[in-house]
């Protein structure tokens, strides 16, 4: 826990106001900071969330040559409110047989599963609302409370097409998530830390000091984690929890109305998480290219500008893998990540730490054109 | 640069306590907003207009349970693996690579060796580990 | 300050989890009741520095063991097994046989007993040292410990685990009848 948005903060002289106020009770104003941040952080992820499934409507649309929703408001930006609004007057139906304290309770799991990543997360290196020391390796830890919320989930509908939905969603998620952490482990080795502080820092300056370039184990092991978390998050061509043309509708057949729609919110943010993930990971998190001075505040917005521009790059091509290609069948699923992704990150990891030892870290950039 | 204290902690929890806090004021809205009719017909699980019929979970099959075995394995695996993992590029930089790398390829082989033996026995199957593993009885 | 927040919520989510596994009736609530008893655990290692800990304790127990669990219960239909409650008040199920009262009152002095030594010496001893609210991180220094003074531990823990992965995936095998 290095650099936290409080400490940023601290260095201004404004901030000393705030300071004197608080004499003696300095985590008051701690949590008072962070909670501002935190409600401002949440906002800015559900508009993100709400703002994806249009942006998936649109870009679908774009792709099958048809126009997506352009009525309500400019070119149909404001479609994702009247979805809001149109979940939240939904009858929240149950089913009679339903386990009412799990039928609760799965919602609230993904939700939090999913919110608690946002707290890590790089957004610059002055915006970071926390920067643990096992930032990464908490990210990925928190993130399995979504599975066990897809699994209640299914569970507690009582219903034979949520249980089998639930029950393969928790399975493809837990399966996936050893080539993830293995892919995460190789970025580890190569920046000597598990924070997003120092992988971020490690990947300062030209382009071709960021990890995806640094050797090709490290290439192929973008594609590994990405591949792996999109399975993750349930997204096609691994959405068979929730097939739409299978299972009806899988683990969420039975929920209406707004609880219907939290599970829909948490999938959408938990893409964006998993996408700056891989930004902050493997493309260079929120570094300029070309050491630019800046002043202190323009520096950190222009920072995160270009961490939210890679981030959305990302989920663009996330949607556009989605209306690509098709749906992958359980059998085919499992058998990809253990017979495919987990062996070739195994193999990737190896091939890093051979490559760490053998050239003393230095990427390939370095090599061929000097370096220091 | 200020100390690191236990500060940095209350994120998670604020991030956690959003989340309930969301969930119960969407909870309430639509407590507010929502119609209330509840019949017997839309109590009843959605089976494409059929009606249910037997207990909601048929067969239960053992590979969901193997999945989650292997997986375990892994996960401990690869937990043990993120201190060394993490102290690597500094123990290359004092020279130890090579002794690094060693306990590292070694720790790595042997749980190579359990996935091939799953592999080769037909645990990673989804559909056809009963007959592969009748076969090899 | 927040430190004791921290593990004031941590312990309430723990012992509140911890009594709710014995008292419901329904198994698969029971399995969701330790999930917040690992979380709970996992504030408490947070709260005394041990961050690498309570990261990997959610990791494992909660993405790993509770599905596992629920995977288990669902394997062998336990879903449908409903406590028959004994008479102690209908809340302790499985009771009422002479041995598990007997049982339960040796495990009942055995805990009274080591709290009777704990709160002795924790109440012997007055020095009272401010608490710092410093943080170092463990996970170098666990690395650093686990390659030079135990990395026979480490090594043996991989064939540990590859035991285990055999052993289970042979009982989990379905027998040719």
């Amino acid at each position: 826990m290095n650099q936290t948005i409080v400490s940023y903060l601290a260095q201004y002289e404004f901030f000393d106001f705030f300071l004197n106020l608080f004499k003696g009770h300095e985590s008051l104003l701690s949590f008072l900071v962070y909670l501002v941040f935190a409600l401002i952080i949440v906002g800015m992820c559900a508009t993100i969330g709400g703002l994806g499934t249009y942006a998936e409507r649109k870009i679908s649309a774009d792709i099958q040559m048809r126009i997506g929703p352009n009525r309500v408001g400019p070119y149909g930006i404001l479609q994702f409110l009247a979805d809001g609004v149109k979940m939240i007057t939904k009858e929240d139906v149950m089913p009679n047989s339903a386990d009412k304290f799990l039928f609760y309770l799965a919602p609230v799991l993904c939700l939090t599963g999913v919110f608690a990543t946002l707290a890590v997360l790089p957004f610059s290196t002055g915006f970071e609302m926390s920067d643990l020391n096992v930032g990464v390796f908490y990210l990925i830890a928190i993130s399995s409370l979504v599975g066990l919320g897809v699994f209640l989930g299914g569970y507690a509908s009582n219903s034979k097409w949520s249980m089998l939905g639930g029950m393969r969603g928790a399975s493809q998620i837990i399966s996936y998530e050893i080539p993830v952490t293995i892919s995460i482990l190789a970025i580890t080795m190569l920046a000597g830390g598990m924070s997003f502080g120092t992988i971020v820092g490690m990947q300062k300056g030209l382009p071709t000091n960021w990890f995806i370039f640094h050797n090709p184990f490290a290439f192929v092991a973008f594609f590994v984690f990405f591949t792996g978390a999109l399975a993750e998050t349930n997204r096609a061509p691994f959405d068979l929890p929730e097939a739409e043309s299978e299972l009806v509708s899988g683990y969420h057949t039975e929920y209406t109305g707004m609880r219907f729609g939290f599970f829909a919110l948490a999938e959408y943010i938990e893409v964006f998480v998993v996408c700056g993930v891989a930004v902050a990971l493997f493309l260079g998190g929120s570094n300029l290219p070309f050491n630019i001075k800046f002043d202190n505040i323009p520096l950190q917005l222009f920072e995160f500008a270009i961490f939210m521009t890679k981030t959305l790059v990302l989920y663009y091509v996330v949607i556009w893998i989605r209306w690509t290609f098709p749906r992958l069948r359980v059998d085919q699923l499992m058998s990809i990540c253990w017979k495919y992704l987990t062996p070739i990150a195994i193999f990737n990891l190896v091939g890093c730490a051979t490559w760490l030892v053998v050239f003393n870290g230095k990427s390939i950039a370095d090599l061929v054109f000097g370096g220091h | 640069m200020t100390p690191a204290t236990f500060d940095g902690l209350m994120p998670i929890v604020i991030f956690m306590g959003l989340a309930v806090a969301l969930f119960l004021g969407g909870h309430f809205l639509s407590v507010l907003l929502a119609p209330k009719k509840p019949s017997l017909l839309k109590s009843t699980p959605y089976e494409c207009g059929e009606q249910p019929v037997g207990s909601a979970w048929s067969m239960f099959n053992v590979r969901f349970y193997v999945v989650g075995l292997i997986f375990i394995i892994f996960d401990v695996e690869s937990v043990l693996m993120f201190p060394v993992a993490a102290i690597f590029r500094e123990v290359n930089d004092m020279g130890e690579g090579p002794y690094i790398l060693l306990i590292f390829i070694s720790f790595i082989s042997v749980l190579v060796e359990g996935i091939a033996y799953c592999w080769r026995k037909g645990d990673l199957d989804w559909v056809k580990s009963y007959q592969i593993s009748l076969k090899n009885k | 300050m927040f430190v004791q927040i921290l593990f004031g919520l941590s312990a309430l989510l723990t012992i509140a989890s911890a009594l709710a596994v014995l008292i419901t009736r329904n198994i698969m609530h029971s399995c969701v009741f330790l999930l917040g008893t690992l979380i709970g655990v996992a504030g408490l290692y947070a709260t005394l520095g041990a961050d690498f800990v309570a990261a990997s304790q959610i990791m494992i127990y909660v993405g790993g063991i509770v599905i596992l669990m629920l995977f288990a219960v669902m394997l062998t239909g336990g879903k449908d097994f409903v406590s028959r409650a004994q008479n102690l008040l209908g809340l302790a199920p499985a009771m009422g046989n002479k041995w598990s009262y007997a049982l339960g009152l040796l495990v009942g002095l055995v805990f009274l007993l080591t709290n009777f030594k704990l709160l002795n010496s924790i109440l012997n001893n007055v020095t009272t040292k401010a608490h710092t609210n410093e943080f170092s991180s463990t996970v170098n220094s666990l690395g650093h410990l686990l390659i030079k003074e135990h990395v026979l531990a480490f090594e043996i823990s991989s064939v540990l685990l590859l035991g285990a992965l055999v052993g289970a995936a042979i009982i989990a095998r379905p027998r040719k009848n």
